[in-house]
């Protein structure tokens, strides 16, 4: 080890002497870097979650007509033998009005091929009583949770569905009624939306309401395991005819997802001056110690060190505490992500706020997902500037003279 | 051509301080051969320090030439030269705090290259030569002021170097200490046939070098002599 190297770490760990001042330094910087740790893994497990919230419910991928898919099994045909692609089940959706007893709601009604919708999706997973989803026939809808809630409405309950083709019969003086459902499930994924605002049926039912005939809103897919999404999707578009698209799951979500990381750059930049802060410290402190340790510099000078490694010497000290400090934090921030549904429950326990909390996020646990870039992003970030802290104190040392140093006696 | 360890020629320095000029050395001859030891003496502020900064490469003359073992020191190369050619002894200790006696003495060998199993033996070596072979692993601050310097003098001789430059390595000791320092000083440069340039206010500490030299007005000049001791 060269002595700069190893002088350094002498002076940050002290022979039989508890390193007070480093472990403040490191402890700044490690604080700063649990902060960001955890504030990008809840960032990023938002994302996360709606990932799999769409996929989970949707597939990878959708292919939308420019209006109707008139020839569902043509375009099924198609993506089919596409490599990549795993399955296909075509739906249809939109908003319709749901009555009972005399309450009102407004979801979406999604139209499910029961032949294929366990292929795509893995709604069976959100839904309960389990099995719900093969007890669906054209007269059988699943609620989503809330909705249900909101409806009053229980299991074998039946609920009035109005579509909204209603309006154009009325203008005809045509009588339309409702229809009506038997609810034989609920679903919970846990995501606010999607808990509350959902009606499953089967395609053939949508199509009903609709008036579609044979034709459906569009397809969803699932790709295989592994397989490159863009180029998959890229593989579709080039065999669809001009009128169809298929979209990869975060295009329809572009808007949400560009603010979803809008705001995480945005923390990430705020909290970054934790670790800046902490770099001040580190700053001062090395500065302290390149003046109270003025003479020993300027007798490494005479034992023939060179202003470089005096340099060295320093740069590595705060370059160790920047390593120290983000392996600190990082273990910190990975330690209380490990109990954060802990913490959260017992705080809104404690506030009795459990209800408001799950309204405005979303979802029902705070999420986390650890992206690898966000993870690089913040340990190079901290230990970079850590490491520029060393700096201005490096620079102080190896512009002593030993003469100068010396004499200070 | 000459054997001399450290040829002096001419060396001049002054210092700027504010608006007034202090012509500190004029014009000064020195040359030491192998394994010579001497001696300066000189009034407080007289410029010893300053001289042995010179002769260390530490500092660079207005006027003068220096050269160590026959070749000329350039500024530029005396920082990588010095730590093979010469050891130095202050008057404070300057031991690392942080470090123990032994890592002390071999930090001299490590600012050179990474110690291997000789440096190791060597600064063990040093360290029972100059008494503190039991005080190894203590920290400077468990030691008392002769001890340091004792260290001190042990890291000064790590590299073997040709020679060794003291300035007043005494003059923190109480006499006693300082007298047992300079003997061990003296001995083991007698030794290693170091040479050595002890700048000191101690009469008798002077007298037991070969030589004795006096800085006076920026200008070294021999001491009257009388029966000197060989060394
Ligand atoms: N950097 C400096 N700037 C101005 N004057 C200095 C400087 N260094 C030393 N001097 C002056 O030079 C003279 C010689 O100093 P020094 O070599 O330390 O003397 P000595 O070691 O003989 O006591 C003193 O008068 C001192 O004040
Ligand atoms: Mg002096």
């Amino acid at each position: 080890m060269p002595w700069y190297l190893y002088l350094a770490l002498k002076q940050l760990f002290p022979t039989g002497r508890f390193p007070f001042f480093t472990a403040i330094s490191v402890m700044g910087v490690a604080l700063g870097v649990m902060v960001l740790t955890i504030v990008t893994s809840v960032m990023g497990g938002f994302g996360y979650e709606i990932r799999r919230m769409i996929v989970e419910t949707e597939g990878e991928v959708t292919i939308k007509p420019r209006v109707l898919l008139e020839d569902a099994p043509a375009t099924l045909a198609i993506v089919r033998r596409i490599p990549g692609v795993a399955a296909a089940s075509p739906y249809a959706k939109g908003p319709v009005m749901v009555m009972s007893q005399g309450i009102p709601a407004f979801p979406i009604f999604r139209g499910l091929d029961l032949d294929s919708v366990n292929s795509v999706t893995n709604l069976a997973r959100f839904v309960s009583p389990a099995g719900a989803i093969d007890q669906l026939d054209d007269d059988a809808v699943i609620l989503s949770a809330q909705l249900a809630q909101t409806l009053g409405v229980r299991l074998g309950d039946t609920v009035e569905i109005y579509s909204p083709l209603l309006i154009e019969k009325l203008k005809s003086d045509e009588v339309f009624l409702p229809r009506q459902f038997r609810v034989v499930g609920q679903l919970y994924v846990g995501h606010q939306q999607l808990d509350s605002s959902m009606v499953y049926g089967t395609l053939r039912a949508a199509q009903e309401i609709y008036g579609l005939g044979r034709r459906v809103h569009g397809i969803n897919l699932r790709l295989a395991p592994g397989a490159g999404e863009e180029a998959v999707v890229a593989r579709i578009n080039a065999a669809l005819p001009a009128d169809q698209r298929a979209y990869l799951w975060m295009e329809s979500w572009a808007d949400f997802l560009w603010v979803l990381n809008l705001e995480k750059s945005i923390n990430f930049f705020l909290l970054l001056f934790i670790v800046i802060i902490a770099a001040f410290s580190v700053m001062s402190s090395l500065l302290i110690s390149v003046v109270r340790k003025t003479r020993e510099i300027g007798l490494l000078g005479a034992l023939g060190a060179s202003p470089r490694q005096v340099a060295l010497c320093f740069c590595a000290q705060a370059f160790v505490i920047g390593v120290t400090g983000t392996g600190l934090g990082l273990a910190l921030g990975f330690g209380i992500l490990a109990v954060r549904n802990e913490i959260v429950h017992g705080l809104t326990n404690l506030l009795q706020r459990q209800q408001t909390l799950q309204q405005f996020y979303q979802f029902a646990d705070l999420p986390a997902h650890t992206l690898p870039r966000d993870l690089v992003v913040t340990t190079v970030a901290a230990i970079v500037i850590s490491t520029l802290a060393g700096l201005l104190p490096a620079w102080r040392a190896a512009k002593l003279k030993p003469v100068e140093a010396l004499r200070g006696e | 051509m000459s054997d001399f360890i450290l040829t002096a020629r001419g060396l001049a320095k002054t210092y700027q301080s504010g608006d007034r000029k202090i012509g500190v050395l004029r014009n000064v001859e020195l040359e030491v051969s192998a394994g010579e030891s001497v001696s300066i003496r000189g009034e407080s502020g007289s410029g010893k320090s300053t001289l042995l900064n010179l002769l260390a490469g530490l500092d660079t003359p207005d006027a003068g030439t220096l050269s160590w073992a026959g070749t000329p020191v350039a500024m530029g190369e005396a920082t990588r030269r010095r730590a093979d050619f010469l050891g130095m002894v202050f008057q404070s200790f300057y031991l690392i705090p942080e470090i123990d006696a032994f890592q002390n003495v071999l930090m001299a060998a490590r600012i050179r290259r990474a110690p291997g199993p000789a440096e190791k033996a060597r600064a063990r070596d040093l360290l029972a030569r100059v008494g503190l072979a039991e005080r190894a692993s203590h920290l400077p601050s468990q030691l008392s002021g002769g001890e340091r310097q004792r260290v001190a003098v042990a890291r000064a001789l790590m590299n073997s170097p040709r020679l060794l430059l003291a300035d007043e390595p005494t003059g923190n000791l109480d006499e006693q200490t300082g007298d047992s320092v300079i003997e061990l000083l003296l001995d083991l440069c007698r030794e290693s046939g170091t040479s050595l340039v002890l700048v000191t206010h101690n009469l008798a500490h002077a007298a037991k070098t070969r030589r004795s030299l006096f800085l006076h007005e920026g200008v070294l000049r021999p001491v009257a002599t009388g029966p000197r001791p060989v060394g």
